[in-house]
């Protein structure tokens, strides 16, 4: 050990080893995937999945890029033996590299200072999301979330009131004569984050076998009912 | 500093530290040894044959594909196609609408192939049909189809039946080689009739 | 069984001649430069954390506009402290420990103050735009696409003179603190550039983007900053106590095992990926009790209890404790990456409080130890230099800010982690229930701020002195 080109082989060598492990063999693997149909069971249709996401949504995720909402936030669930991800409702199955095939840039978090994302446009609504944005502590109690008001400006009602003007409770309510809209970049983040939705069996995460009655299971899908605005989120 | 009495200290301004040659204790080298079996170990458990379509929890490329919806008539409804096309294509025609020039009736849409059991249609193939036969309404009359029992097997015959029940809009299941085995059992002589065969159970 | 196999390596004593020809030979400006700037965004790293801290107290604190919001000062701090304190800091004190076990001068001084000027000047720029809005969104790799080229080149620079310092060193065997150090020169390089190439010029497919910034973050942690770190406690650990290290096989053996095993992982458990890897992030973060065991190992057999020279010298105190935590932060990697804890501790605060004890408990602590050493001989002066109280104090301060910041994170970690297993308890409770220690996080941020002010004015203080001593120096010749 006291060659100078021996050490620099040698590094190069535990190098390359864990370059190919985990750079080139993952892209030897996952590099090819295309889009794929879904796994339905019974006479349900075979869907394309994942879908392209719509051009707002996509400068979306750009503004959830620049305000580093991973900081917080997470958009992976875990399977159903590891955690309680799938109990809580965040997903009807676990993430799989499939999901995030059309995704620029993978925005997947590393702590939960906030809930899952993953299926965060299956549970909620543009509203709800507006709200949320706009000050947090309106739809969860004691959350931790900063307000993302430089998201959305206040200016006097025009002829007619804006189709999206925020209703707010009277104590943060807009002088009368003036409205709270959403920005562009706000519009954009709550198409991004309707967009994200991870249903769709695929092979690597079949569905459940069916029950043998026609009822939906329990943890079904979330409605797009508006959640009271009182009440803690049960998340 | 000499490493030969280690802990006799120097005066520290000017010695750079050496490395003494003390060697690798034996109990480190066979903990590193139990670490790097179980690592083989815990890579067979949870590694999943290193394939990319397995994910935790599935431990294999088996047990995802068990998990998946099976679909029993795929394999069956390849090998009929197969064995269709290169046999009874020429007379029923690919498109399965039969040639009634020739006297040889349409599989699709046929209340025959479409019955809910295949023992009637196992019969035709393995014994062979002649004399008229009402297919759809229409009269067939003159034309004899072959015996394939000799020809092929059981689960050539269920694969050919499984195929001809799922193609040209036909919805019937899939026909499971027993069904074929058991018509065979009978051993009935050649060419069956359609009034015999209308006698006998569709199951 | 530790037989002393052969004879001792016959490194004679440093002449006073030979001596001459050391670092302390080297015009000191590069390194200076690097440590200055490097102890500044230190400074800058830890106001921004206590930014961070402060949302849990005060949501709405500073929220109104966006350049001060959680998530972007979250990446402001980040890239602050990875590349503007962690990688100068590692390059200048691997420059002058390859300067003084290679017996050389510095090669190309004036290149490395231009690279670290250069440095600087993009971290500065990135860590701007991040405020701005243009972070990258990866964990670790937050710094703007257009940065990543000033980097590298700024890198270059610095690592191309590194190299021929390493090149040009007296004949004779290498002490492993030149393998550390070499090895973390080579390393950085490779990683940051396949980073940037997958994640922001080609970006990889899906997935691949976020396996791609786990690795880098896991390898620039744990072999880049751990390489430099050790480098640093394998030489002036043994070097103060008068000992030789014990087992050069044992160093060889940490330092080859970190390299392979370290490199391996980064991923969570419930990742989005085949099974096949993350089970070999598994393997190879557990494989990393290796080198842990074997440092350990070969620490102790070399100090073996001669703990009261910790209180004589400061850098041995530094250095000593900055081991302990890497120790420590080492221990809790491997126990969060088995199956069955991963389960509770991820995407809890638990990876955050190992992070903090890895970058401030063990890699601030040991650059700092190799400061207080490094600097002033540096500037032709002698240990006297420093202000003892503002060490002291500097030593007191970071030592219990960084374990309440730890405490109190892992404390809320496994908690949060317990509390989420159970899927009765609702999100925000759960937060609710883990604030309190989450919030007390803030005064171990308070700490480490003020001992880091302590540590900026110490240092102040002994570029004033050699730059008096300078002065005399001159009038005197004149």
């Amino acid at each position: 050990m006291n060659s100078g080109p021996l050490l620099f082989l040698g590094l190069f060598a535990t190098m390359a080893c864990s370059w190919t492990g985990f750079v080139l063999a993952p892209q030897l693997q996952l590099g090819g995937l295309t889009q794929t149909n879904t796994v339905v069971v019974g006479d349900a249709l075979s869907q394309t999945y994942p879908l392209a996401q719509p051009g707002e949504a996509h400068a979306g995720s750009e503004v959830y890029r620049a305000n580093a909402c991973a900081a917080c936030h997470t958009e992976m669930v875990r399977p159903l033996d590891l955690g309680s991800d799938i109990q809580r409702n965040w997903g009807v199955r676990r993430s799989l590299a499939e999901d995030y095939l059309l995704a620029i840039p993978v925005m997947l978090g590393s702590q939960r200072i906030g809930p899952d994302l993953a299926n965060f446009g299956r549970r909620t609504d543009t509203n709800g999301i507006y709200l949320r944005l706009y000050d947090p502590r309106l739809i969860t109690q004691g959350s931790v979330m900063p307000p993302y008001r430089f998201l959305f400006e206040t200016h006097k009602i025009g002829f007619f009131h804006s189709t999206d003007a925020l209703v707010l409770p009277d104590q943060d309510a807009p002088p009368p004569g003036f409205e709270i809209v959403p920005t562009p970049q706000a519009r954009a983040l709550a198409a991004y984050l309707l967009s994200l939705r991870q249903d769709g069996y695929l092979f690597e995460a079949p569905p459940p076998p069916l029950p043998r009655t026609n009822a939906v299971p329990t943890n079904a899908v979330a409605t797009n009912a508006v959640p009271a605005a009182a009440k803690p989120a049960a998340k | 500093m000499n490493p030969d009495e280690p802990n006799k200290v120097v005066d520290q301004k000017d010695a750079e530290p050496v490395a003494g040659r003390s060697t690798v204790p034996i109990w480190l080298i066979i903990a590193f040894g139990l670490l790097f079996y179980w690592s083989q170990l815990f890579l067979a458990e949870n590694a999943g044959g290193f394939n990319k379509e397995v994910y935790s929890p599935y431990p294999s490329l088996e047990e995802v594909a068990l998990a998946n919806p099976q679909d029993p008539g795929a394999k069956l409804r390849a090998e009929g196609m197969r064995i269709f096309s290169t046999t009874c294509a020429a007379c029923h025609q690919a498109s399965g609408l039969g040639n009634p020039g020739n006297n040889v009736p349409p599989l699709a849409g046929s209340e025959w192939v479409l019955a809910e059991g295949g023992n009637r249609i196992a019969r035709v193939v393995l014994y062979g049909l002649t004399g008229p036969i009402s297919v759809k309404g229409q009269e067939f009359n003159g034309g004899t189809m072959l015996p394939w029992r000799d020809t092929y097997s059981d689960e050539q015959i269920a694969a050919v039946l499984t195929y001809i029940r799922s193609q040209w809009g036909n919805t019937g299941g899939p026909i499971e080689p027993p069904v074929v085995k058991a018509a065979r059992a009978e051993a009935r002589p050649s060419y069956e009739t359609a009034d015999e065969l209308l006698k006998l159970p569709v199951k | 069984m530790n037989v002393i196999a052969s004879p001792a390596p016959t490194i004679s004593p440093a002449s006073p001649q030979a001596q001459k020809v050391g670092a302390e030979a080297s015009c000191p400006v590069g390194m200076l430069t690097l440590f200055a700037g490097a102890l500044l965004w230190l400074l800058a790293a830890s106001l921004l954390g206590l930014r961070t801290s402060l949302n849990f107290h005060a949501p709405t604190f500073l929220a109104g506009h966006g350049y001060l919001s959680y998530g972007r000062v979250h990446a402001a701090q980040n890239a602050a402290l990875l590349y503007g304190f962690g990688v100068p800091s590692a390059l200048g004190v691997g420059l002058w420990l390859l300067c003084r076990l290679g017996r050389t001068t510095l090669a190309g001084p004036a290149i490395v103050f231009i690279g670290a000027i250069f440095w600087n000047t993009a971290v500065a720029l990135g860590v701007g735009a991040v405020l701005c809005g243009g972070g990258t969104g990866f964990d670790g790799f937050e710094l703007p696409a257009w940065c990543a080229p000033l980097l590298f080149v700024a890198y270059l620079m610095i690592g191309l003179c590194g190299l021929l310092t390493f090149h040009q060193r007296e004949a004779g065997p290498l002490y492993p603190s030149q393998w550390f150090v070499v090895g973390s020169f080579f390393w950085f390089p490779w990683i940051f550039s396949t980073a940037a190439l997958l994640l922001l010029c080609v970006p990889a497919r899906g997935v691949l983007q976020a396996t791609t910034a786990w690795w880098y973050v896991r390898n620039f942690d744990t072999v880049f900053l751990g390489f430099a770190g050790l480098a640093s406690a394998f030489y002036f650990i043994p070097k103060i106590l008068g000992r030789p290290l014990r087992s050069h096989y044992q160093a060889a053996l940490a330092f080859w095992t970190l390299a392979l095993f370290g490199s391996w992982g980064g991923m969570p458990d419930g990742a989005p990926l085949p099974s096949w890897i993350i089970s070999l992030g598994v393997v190879g973060t557990v494989l990393t009790a290796v080198p842990i065991l074997t440092v350990a190992t070969n620490f102790y057999q070399t100090v073996r209890a001669d703990l009261n020279a910790l209180d004589a010298d400061p850098t041995l105190r530094f250095t000593y404790v900055g081991l302990m935590f890497w120790i420590i932060a080492g221990a809790q990697q491997i126990v969060g990456a088995l199956p069955r804890v991963s389960v509770v501790t991820d995407f809890t605060w638990f990876g955050a409080a190992q992070e903090e004890l890895f970058h401030y408990g063990f890699f601030a602590l040991t650059v700092f130890g190799a400061l207080y050493y490094i600097v002033p001989r540096l500037l032709g002066l002698d240990q006297g230099a420093w202000c003892p109280k503002l060490l002291k104090w500097h030593f007191r301060l970071t030592f219990l800010g960084v374990l309440f910041s730890y405490i109190s994170l892992l404390v809320a970690g496994i908690g949060q982690g317990i509390l989420l297993a159970n899927s009765g308890n609702s999100f925000v409770d759960v937060m609710r229930r883990t604030m309190f220690p989450v919030r007390f996080n803030l005064t171990g941020d308070l700490l480490v701020v003020l001992g880091t002010i302590l540590f900026l004015l110490n240092f102040a203080g002994v570029l004033v002195a050699a730059y008096r001593r300078c002065c005399a120096e001159r009038k005197g010749c004149a």
